[in-house]
């Protein structure tokens, strides 16, 4: 029974994607540029390969190994910073992310995931009417930038906690200090070394 | 079965004369065609949406293959396979039976699938189309009903475009015992009320279980495959092996 469950996640995501770019009337002229193209996911923390594929309609959701223009394999915390592109090269060089064949595809349905904004509002208000909807809306805007600004808040505090009440992680400052000292110290240790194999000789 | 006359053959328990095979077959599925989606969901629980999806995963589609689904009844395959060759490829819906192949197409219609999809009322054992022609075969559910199922194998290794492959989706051999007794009195007792009480056709949902039955285990249909000439054949058991899915390719 078990071995059914990938069919099962690919089956409901692929509804509700459907769903979703249906609702974005932009979403056909997005949905072109990757048009044919596979792009499969690997995340560690799951057994199996997902593939994501572009049809002009809509995102399809298969389970497989066989051969896709482009793999990326990295874990639930890595994926989530992807959406920003100026980390893509630190992350690659961390060895949190690896992507194989076309990188262009990669970068297309990044894009597409990303541009794709999804008219939930009128879509709501076929249900609630437009003035329901309209506040519903509003609210879940407020509640996503509320939980935001708390989330920020409670990195910092932690931050502050660690570094200035208990003392146990550097600041910013101490760090820049003690990187400046190994860098002081490792220009020493050359140039003494310079200096010993030229009396050795 | 080593008792069988050498011109009769299974229609569920009974043993009836080849000829008769493919027009009792027929009449079963002119009955249920209307009823026949509805009833795989009641039958399967859903589950049979899993089955098929999991063929698609083995079958390694892309975009601008050509693609045969044989048996394709109520079009559920080609559809799922419509989508990911794109307008490139192509989809064949094969079927004997007519009226599951008018089902199939008023379906695939309502569902926007259009493009890429011809309809053909053929026999399985022999396929009218060119010698290497598609990249995938596909029969999900089809097999079993089948006369001459040696015939059709060869003539599906036939028609597949070398380094093709052929994905069999159908009943089979519970892997444990108890499995096998929950789905013998499921499927004897419980199967045909259900087809009385949805489908107004109890004859049609018997011959189901029976046919079930009579269909090769795993390990005789991959021999078989192999004896028309597919290599690397393998299968995997679904659900507990009620359902396997056997594939091989044509090299």
């Amino acid at each position: 029974m078990l071995s059914l469950v990938p069919q099962l996640i690919c089956a409901t995501l692929e509804k509700v994607l459907h769903k979703v770019v249906a609702m974005d009337p932009a979403s056909p002229a997005l949905l072109q540029k990757v048009q044919g193209k596979q792009l499969a996911l690997q995340l560690q923390e799951l057994p199996w390969r997902f593939v994501l594929s572009a049809t002009a309609e809509s995102l399809l959701l298969n389970q497989h190994n066989e051969k896709v223009d482009c793999v990326i394999a990295t874990d639930l915390a890595t994926l989530q910073k992807l959406n920003d592109p100026s980390l893509l090269t630190r992350l690659i060089k961390q060895d949190k992310l690896q992507i194989e064949g076309d990188l262009q595809v990669a970068q297309q349905f990044s894009t597409l995931l990303q541009q794709l904004n999804p008219d939930w509002e009128q879509q709501l208000s076929g249900w609630l009417g437009d003035a329901l909807a309209h506040k519903v809306a509003t609210a879940i805007k407020q509640l996503q930038l509320y939980i935001q600004t708390q989330l920020q808040q409670l990195e910092q505090a932690s931050v502050e906690l660690a570094q200035d009440e208990l003392a146990l992680s550097p600041t910013q400052a101490e760090m820049n200090q003690f990187s400046r000292d190994v860098s002081q110290l490792q220009a020493r240790l050359e140039q003494l070394s310079r200096h010993h194999a030229f009396r050795q000789e | 079965m080593t008792d069988q006359q050498p011109d009769s053959t299974h229609f569920g328990f009974k043993t009836v004369k080849q000829t008769e095979k493919v027009s009792l077959v027929a009449n079963v599925f002119h009955s249920v065609a209307a009823k026949y989606d509805l009833m795989n969901d009641v039958m399967s629980l859903g589950i049979h949406r899993l089955w098929k999806r999991f063929t698609i995963d083995c079958s390694g589609v892309r975009p601008g293959h050509q693609v045969l689904d044989l048996a394709g009844g109520t079009g559920d395959i080609t559809a799922l396979f419509s989508k990911r060759v794109g307008p490139t490829g192509k989809v064949i819906l094969a079927d004997i039976n007519e009226s599951m192949l008018n089902v199939g197409r008023d379906k695939l219609r309502d569902l926007g699938l259009v493009n890429n999809i011809d309809y053909v009322q053929a026999n399985a054992e022999a396929l009218p189309f060119a010698d290497n022609s598609f990249d995938i075969i596909s029969i999900g559910f089809g097999l079993r009903n089948v006369t001459d199922k040696a015939a059709a194998l060869s003539s599906m290794f036939r028609v597949l475009k070398p380094g093709g492959r052929l994905l069999v989706l159908e009943f089979s051999k519970p892997e444990y015992e108890w499995l096998s007794k929950v789905y013998d009195l499921y499927s004897f007792k419980l199967l045909p009320a259900i087809g009385g009480l949805v489908a107004n056709d109890k004859e049609s949902y018997q011959y189901l279980a029976e046919s079930i039955r009579m269909h090769p285990d795993q390990d005789t249909l991959k021999q078989m495959m192999e004896t028309a000439g597919f290599e690397h054949v393998s299968y995997h058991n679904l659900t507990g092996g009620i359902v396997a899915l056997h594939k091989g390719y044509k090299f």
